[in-house]
């Protein structure tokens, strides 16, 4: 999940001089990038008249060397399921005091209850938003080479049979090791959630075979490419393929040639897909850790959290917001998946040090050519 | 040191001899940079082991016209022969030539050895030759404790003794020697440019010598030019040109000198008579100078010839000034008087100290009558 | 008493670079040496033992070990990596070398009022922040990019090549980014060199072509040196290029230490990779230097 690391370090630096400002409320936000619509912030200010500062990571990674670190001067963080795990049992965050959180009663249990896998009881954390990791696809060109594709299988990105006759036409997938590695051994019929050696360097053996047909590995710039048509299937995150449709809407409109329209689909493969959450916690060190409350609790109003998923086009963890989010976002299957589907969709518990060098390892071998 | 006087320098005049042919030939040589000349039609003939100096004041083009020997320079007109062949398009290392460069130009990165050893290396000279070569020049130069050592690890002296070897190694048919004296102090000067006399007796060469130091040019060379702007204006021997300087700019360069302006009176069977204004004087001198009654001259006379007395002579209205001591310059040897005359200017007389006391010497502010024969002095028409 | 002043001012002046040797330099390596050696745990900080005074050290002196240093030899990519980055700011190094060398020669020899023009030009681009002259190479270099596009349009290929993602890439990023640092030391040994030494050597019998390489060559090699070490240094340890430019298959030590960092969190081995980087770049310096030293004291 490394994007642009070093642009994030330039802006986190930022916060770590301003955190210990005036006398004046603050509430120092540390979230992944074009995750939210800046004007809650604004709203959310003009209410409590908190001030936001608010910085964005674009990895678990960096958001986690950092927190082990120490001293990050953020009050609120959102590391995702997997690794908020284990970062829970380093100790570096404060357990809530729920009562400082009555909104918690609009949570939705079918999030609450898959996110106590990685925070047992929901003791630190509250679900912002979450989404799957499945296939975006260019319509046309996908049907153009592979007619009869299957558009509702991992067959599409993962079998050589089909995705070597995408290679032409560019093909990227995300570079999240503890995302595509799962995805792969989910396909092949094991454990997506196992932490096996041979289990893992079984995906990456087989990933040899479709290697030839990827273009890049990179977490971020799908969503331009995949929208101005210059790759043509990514495995990627729901939200973000969601975005590069709609940027693929709003170019066709500037468009004459019908040849040159893009549209972009994306699949939720039936084999089963993997949830992520991104959830706030509050670092053991914060300095505002009233004004996080409030601000945690904030972004639970059912009306204020659809208004963020509105925007983003990722679900959220609040049922209660469902009343609230557009029609056309809440109705389509590949942002608010059918409970059917959700119940086919896995998590993955945690990594330990162990296996986590090996997913490194195995990664690396993965992406070589 | 014990035979640095050297061998009395011998007769050899090849330049008075019309079969003699010389080594090098500038013939109506022109260096232009740019607007600026910076040699002038230079025609001159330099001969086989004869040592030879271009003295000047700088910027007269006395290194230019060197440099052009060497190769550095090409002539914008005229033409350069060596031993009766032309150099034109001739690369510096193409020809039979080396030199020693004013700041040496010792190469930093090798040993006093190597450095030695450069240029017979680039002639492909077999090793064992190079290497008793290298010992001659080093034994030559008496460096031979130096060998290993680098160029920064030199005095002065011995650097400039590294580049003379340097220079000397190939055996040119010349050897060209930009200031080559320039940097080191005046005592361990003069005993080099004896050291540079005897070799060059040594090796038989012939040696081009450029320098601003009129008695360095003295010292050391047979013949000498005196250049000015570009242009010779004398080439003659050492006792030519302090002696029978063509002109006022060599009487002044060379050595001290009166010089005292007058009109042509009269020209009487070698002897030119002249009244001067300022100082107010009636000269007679044995001279020859091309001249004619009316024309405007110059009588020019050595201090050392002028005779000072507190008496005034018998003569008094002929080749005579008196006047008032100013100023003493006591050298050792001699002591210059300078002496403010009545008529206005001032003149000098050179007195040589040979008795510890003298009975009555001339202090300041006597008054004194400086007087000169008709055969101390010339007469100079430019 | 003013010469004790002056012995005191003395002291403080030559005591500052060395205070700042000690805060800056020896102080963090200490840190990085003792988190080498050093178990990953996940708590915070990510490794035991934590040190937190000189007695606590001693009592916890049995609990380092040196398993992340036996780790770099036993796990095949860390040699790889390390010889890997190596040889790529070698090469990167004598290409430099090759483009450097004639520029800052022609610049050295230009006329003496174009120089300091010249030398701006080199410098110009450190006006620029690194990261955004790296990221402009991803737009020139793309398949789409400005070079494919010079490329096609010149007609020298049909097709656009694939620079991006290549090794190439990296290699053009780090020549690019690193050629002033090259250029500089190597103008200023030529820019000092006394030019009648050239006359000398061609007096003595040398081409001009002989004379550059047995008179301006040697003497510009404390330039070649000092830019090769000014390139070869910065480069070994890249992180940023190959991350930007390269792709999947440039394995350098950077990126490794990077992965070894963020993606396993496991600081005490990223801590002995970043240490055995550095006795790999500082021990041969070393070697070299006192070698040079002695061949000085011979000279003598």
């Amino acid at each position: 999940m490394k994007k642009h690391l070093i642009a994030s370090v330039f802006v986190s630096g930022v916060a770590m001089a301003t955190g210990a400002a005036a006398q004046e409320k603050v509430v120092n936000v540390y979230n992944w990038s074009d995750y939210i619509d800046e004007s809650i912030l604004e709203d959310f200010t003009k209410e409590t008249g908190i001030k936001v500062k608010y910085d964005v990571f674009d990895s678990n990674e960096l958001l986690e060397t950092k927190l082990l670190a120490g001293k990050t001067g953020y009050d609120v963080v959102v590391p995702s399921g997997n690794f908020l795990g284990r970062q829970i049992q380093t100790g570096v965050f404060t357990p809530l005091d729920k009562s400082k959180l009555p909104n918690l009663k609009y949570m939705w249990p079918v999030v609450t209850d898959i996110l106590a896998k990685y925070d047992p009881g929901n003791k630190y954390s509250v679900n912002y938003m979450w989404g799957t990791t499945g296939i975006g696809y260019n319509v046309a060109k996908v049907k153009e080479r592979i007619p009869d594709a299957p558009l509702d299988s991992w067959k599409l990105a993962l079998d050589p049979e089909y995705v070597l006759k995408l290679k032409d036409c560019g093909v990227m997938m995300l570079d999240a090791p503890d995302e595509i590695v799962p995805a792969v051994m989910n396909y092949l019929g094991i454990d997506p959630d196992s932490k096996k050696p041979e289990d893992l360097k079984k995906a990456a053996e087989y990933f040899k075979k479709i290697r030839p047909a990827i273009r890049k590995f990179h977490s971020s710039e799908y969503i331009n490419a995949l929208a101005n048509g210059d790759v043509c299937l990514v495995i990627g995150w729901s939200g973000d393929i969601k975005q590069a449709a709609s940027r693929a809407e709003e170019k066709n409109k500037t468009v004459t040639d019908p040849k040159k329209k893009v549209e972009i689909g994306y699949i939720i493969p039936k084999e089963g897909a993997y949830m992520f959450f991104d959830n706030f916690v509050i670092p053991k060190d914060a300095k505002n850790v009233e004004e996080a409350y409030a601000f945690i609790n904030y972004m639970m109003k059912p009306e204020v959290i659809a208004k963020a998923s509105n925007y983003v086009k990722y679900p959220n963890g609040n049922l209660e917001s469902q009343k609230y989010v557009d029609k056309a976002v809440l109705e389509d299957k590949s942002v608010y998946p059918s409970l059917e589907t959700m119940k086919k969709l896995y998590v993955i518990s945690p990594f330990d040090q162990k296996s986590q060098r090996v997913l490194t390892q195995v990664w690396r071998d993965m992406k070589r050519k | 040191m014990a035979k640095t006087l050297g061998p009395v320098r011998r007769k050899f005049s090849p330049w008075n001899d019309p079969t003699a042919k010389p080594l090098i030939e500038f013939r109506n040589v022109v260096k232009r940079f740019g607007d600026f000349t910076a040699v002038d039609d230079v025609s001159l003939g330099i001969y086989e082991r004869e040592f030879f100096a271009l003295l000047g004041p700088s910027g007269c083009g006395k290194t230019t016209l060197m440099r052009m020997l060497a190769g550095f320079e090409h002539p914008s007109e005229g033409e350069i022969r060596l031993a009766g062949a032309s150099l034109a398009g001739k690369q510096p290392y193409e020809r039979p030539v080396n030199m020693m460069f004013q700041s040496y130009a010792l190469f930093p990165h090798m040993s006093v050895e190597k450095n030695i050893a450069f240029g017979l290396v680039m002639d492909k000279m077999p090793k064992g030759e190079i290497e008793t070569r290298v010992q001659e020049m080093l034994k030559l130069v008496k460096l031979e404790k130096f060998a290993k050592r680098k160029p920064h690890q030199l005095s002065g002296g011995q650097r400039q003794r590294v580049a003379l070897a340097r220079s000397l190694a190939k055996r040119p048919k010349v050897l060209l020697l930009d200031e080559p004296l320039g940097a080191l102090d005046k005592k361990l000067r003069e005993e080099t440019q004896f050291e540079l006399m005897d070799l060059q007796q040594e090796l038989g060469m012939t040696f081009l010598i450029v320098t601003h130091d009129q008695e360095e040019a003295m010292t050391v060379a047979d013949r000498i030019a005196v250049m000015d702007h570009g242009k010779l204006i004398q080439v003659a021997g050492p006792s030519e040109i302090y002696e029978q300087p063509n002109s006022r700019y060599v009487a002044d360069f060379i050595g001290d000198i009166n010089i005292v302006e007058g009109r042509v009176t009269a020209i009487d069977g070698g002897l030119i008579r002249m009244e001067a204004a300022a100082p107010r004087v009636s000269i007679v001198m044995e001279d020859d100078a091309a001249t004619s009654v009316g024309a405007t001259a110059w009588m020019a006379v050595r201090p050392e010839k002028v005779r000072i007395s507190h008496d005034a002579p018998i003569e008094t209205g002929v080749n005579a000034v008196h006047g008032e001591v100013w100023d003493i310059g006591y050298i050792g040897d001699t002591s210059v008087y300078h002496v403010k005359l009545d008529d206005g200017g001032t003149f000098r007389a050179a007195v040589a100290n040979v008795s510890r006391t003298v009975e009555r010497p001339i202090g300041w502010d006597d008054r004194v009558w400086l007087t000169w024969s008709k055969t101390a002095g010339v007469v100079l028409t430019a | 008493m003013s010469t004790e002043k002056s012995r005191s001012g003395r002291f403080l002046l030559v005591g500052i670079p060395y205070a700042w040797m000690l805060v800056f330099f020896l102080v963090p390596f200490l840190i990085v040496a003792k988190i080498s050696l050093s178990t990953s745990v996940m708590a915070l900080p990510p490794y035991a033992p934590v040190v937190e005074s000189l007695t606590d050290l001693w009592r916890k002196i049995g609990e380092f070990s040196f398993f992340n240093y036996l780790r770099l030899v036993q796990e095949s990519i860390y040699v790889e990596s390390y010889l890997s980055s190596l040889w790529i700011a070698f090469s990167s190094t004598v290409i430099m070398l090759f483009i450097a060398y004639p520029l800052a020669y022609g610049m050295a020899r230009a006329p003496k009022a174009w120089r300091p023009t010249l030398l701006m030009l080199v410098i110009l681009p450190f006006w620029t922040s690194f990261l955004i002259r790296v990221y402009a190479w991803i737009g020139i270099l793309a398949d789409e990019g400005l070079l494919n596009w010079l490329l096609v349009s010149l007609r020298v290929v049909d097709e656009p090549i694939t620079f991006l993602a290549t090794q190439r890439a990296v290699y053009i990023g780090i020549i690019y980014s690193y050629l002033p640092f090259m250029v500089l030391p190597l103008y200023s040994s030529l820019e000092k060199m006394d030019e009648t030494l050239l006359e000398a050597a061609q007096d003595l019998g040398c081409t001009s072509f002989q004379a550059f390489w047995r008179v301006t060559f040697p003497l510009s090699i404390p330039g070649v040196i000092a830019g090769s070490f000014l390139v070869f240094i910065p480069a070994v340890g890249e992180f940023v290029i190959p991350d930007l430019l390269g792709g999947s298959d440039t394995v350098m030590i950077g990126k490794t230490l990077w992965e070894e960092f963020f993606n396993n969190r496991d600081w005490p081995a990223a801590s002995a990779v970043a240490i055995t980087l550095l006795l790999l770049l500082v021990v041969p310096i070393v070697i070299f230097q006192n070698a040079q030293a002695k061949a000085q004291e011979a000279g003598r």
